[in-house]
């Protein structure tokens, strides 16, 4: 499945395996397969459970070694807690990878007689680019066009912020926004746009100071119909 | 050592203006770059305090970054691990040394003297109105959670027989803001880089800038910016000129 494959991109390495499975309620869910978890179902792979074996040390000590291959003075006053401010912030930073859709979807879906296009826009969203560790930010439009059933609006939100708060490329965040929806609802169509700015290409590289990145994502019957597409389109685009 | 008679001087003529922060707790320490290691013995040489700026050492060369570049790749795939993700995957193979370089790139400011670049670039003009160089981006690195700053410096000064070149002001701004950072001390090193280069009657610049160490995280505060302001000299005591210099980078 192409969902499928796009997930185990994003899977997680050696000492915890994450695989993202669709699951028989039809949306997918993160299991983590570790020695001290080995349920299936809903629970959430919070860090606490894992504290006995938490990373935050070799985090710290990488960070420790960054800082004196750079060239500065980890002694100094203002450096002496980077490390573990940084690791904790990267750990933040990539929190999407141990929160599961399930938890965050499973009451909030409602049966409505509503057929016609709800969107949610200018939602504010910050990842990581996995190739330089480096932030983008944008905005995420998001539109669906319900089949008797809807989700809660901060659902959408919430959404975005367990696939942006992982190490991503903006061309699989996006598509990962839009197959969650339509798993979890099953609309007639759904639709994703990001806009976002790379650090990666502001702050270094070609530095380009304005330059921003457009994806979609164009699900049903917004991928088929011209018409629903450009509704959504220019609803997204007015009063930016 | 004439060095640390300076340095007093300096530091006596300065001691209600510049903060000891941490960058200067006395002789700070830094990492000794002699020719054979990365993390060498940290010696004790002059710290390049906010004073001295004009007259500090180099502490990075192109040498050092290729030689400590292989340990600081291993440090992310180290970090790629601990955050659970699979560095062997075909988006992350070639993370470690892409992030290692991007982030030495966001440090060349420790590569960089302020005497090379602006050594040439100091004319005598008999000018003394205001100058002012606005809406310059600046990019810098939180020193507490690495995380980007970016933002806009505004500087003015007004000139005392000597001027600089404009985009010299720029690039002043670049060696100081690639670096790890704390936004109050990098807008004082600029002014007084500004100062100590041509000595003008006054200095004034302002900062204003988003972190993305309260923005993406923390307290999550979107829209929040910071301004900081340093004025030296007719800009701290004249209130006309700093309102004449205030007003105009807003306009």
């Amino acid at each position: 499945m192409e969902y499928q494959k796009a997930a185990e991109l994003n899977s997680m390495g050696k000492g915890k395996i994450v695989t993202e499975y669709l699951c028989r309620n039809g949306f997918s869910e993160l299991t983590v397969d570790s020695k001290k978890v080995s349920v299936q179902h809903k629970n959430d792979t919070s860090r606490k459970e894992t504290e006995e074996e938490s990373p935050l040390p070799a985090l710290e000590a990488a960070y420790t070694t960054i800082l004196r291959g750079l060239g500065e003075n980890t002694d100094r006053q203002g450096l002496l807690k980077t490390p573990l401010r940084a690791a904790k912030a990267m750990q933040f930073l990539t929190k999407g990878y141990h929160e599961t859709i399930y938890d965050v979807l499973n009451d909030a879906i409602f049966d409505e007689n509503h057929e016609e296009l709800v969107i949610v826009k200018d939602i504010d969203m910050f990842s990581l680019c996995e190739h330089h560790l480096v932030p983008f930010f944008g905005k995420v439009h998001i539109g669906y066009l319900p089949s008797k059933k809807v989700v809660g609006l901060s659902k959408l939100a919430r959404i975005v912020e367990i696939y942006s708060r992982r190490l991503q490329v903006q061309e699989r965040l996006t598509k990962q926004i839009a197959m969650a929806i339509s798993e979890a609802l099953q609309p007639v169509g759904v639709a994703v746009v990001i806009e976002a700015a790379h650090m990666c290409m502001v702050m270094r590289g070609v530095q380009k100071m304005n330059s921003r990145t457009v994806t979609s994502a164009m699900l049903g019957v917004f991928r088929e119909d011209p018409k629903a597409r450009e509704e959504f389109l220019a609803l997204t685009k007015g009063a930016q | 050592m004439e060095r640390s008679k300076q340095k007093q001087m300096n530091q006596n003529e300065n001691e209600t203006e510049a903060p000891i922060n941490g960058h200067f707790d006395g002789r700070a320490k830094v990492p000794g770059w002699s020719a054979g290691g990365a993390a060498g013995t940290p010696s004790t040489v002059p710290s390049s305090s906010v004073m001295e700026s004009w007259r500090e050492e180099r502490t990075r060369s192109l040498e050092d970054n290729e030689m400590s570049l292989p340990s600081i790749a291993a440090a992310y795939t180290t970090i790629l691990r601990g955050l659970g993700e699979d560095p062997q995957r075909q988006g992350l193979l070639k993370t470690p040394w892409r992030a290692a370089t991007a982030m030495q790139f966001f440090t060349k400011g420790y590569q960089e003297k302020i005497i090379d670049v602006l050594n040439d670039a100091i004319f005598d003009e008999d000018h003394d109105e205001m100058v002012i160089v606005k809406d310059i981006d600046m990019f810098s690195m939180c020193e507490h959670h690495l995380v980007p700053i970016f933002g806009r410096v505004h500087i003015g000064y007004l000139p005392n027989k000597r001027v600089l070149g404009l985009s010299k002001l720029a690039r002043i701004v670049e060696i100081y803001s690639r670096r790890l950072q704390v936004q109050e001390r990098l807008t004082k090193q600029i002014a007084v880089a500004i100062t100590e280069a041509l000595q003008p009657a006054g200095v004034g610049v302002v900062i204003e800038a988003t972190h993305m160490c309260m923005v993406m995280r923390g307290v999550q505060k979107m829209n929040s910016k910071t301004v900081t302001s340093t004025m030296l000299g007719v800009f701290r005591e004249d209130p006309k000129t700093r309102d004449e210099f205030l007003s105009l980078i807003r306009s």
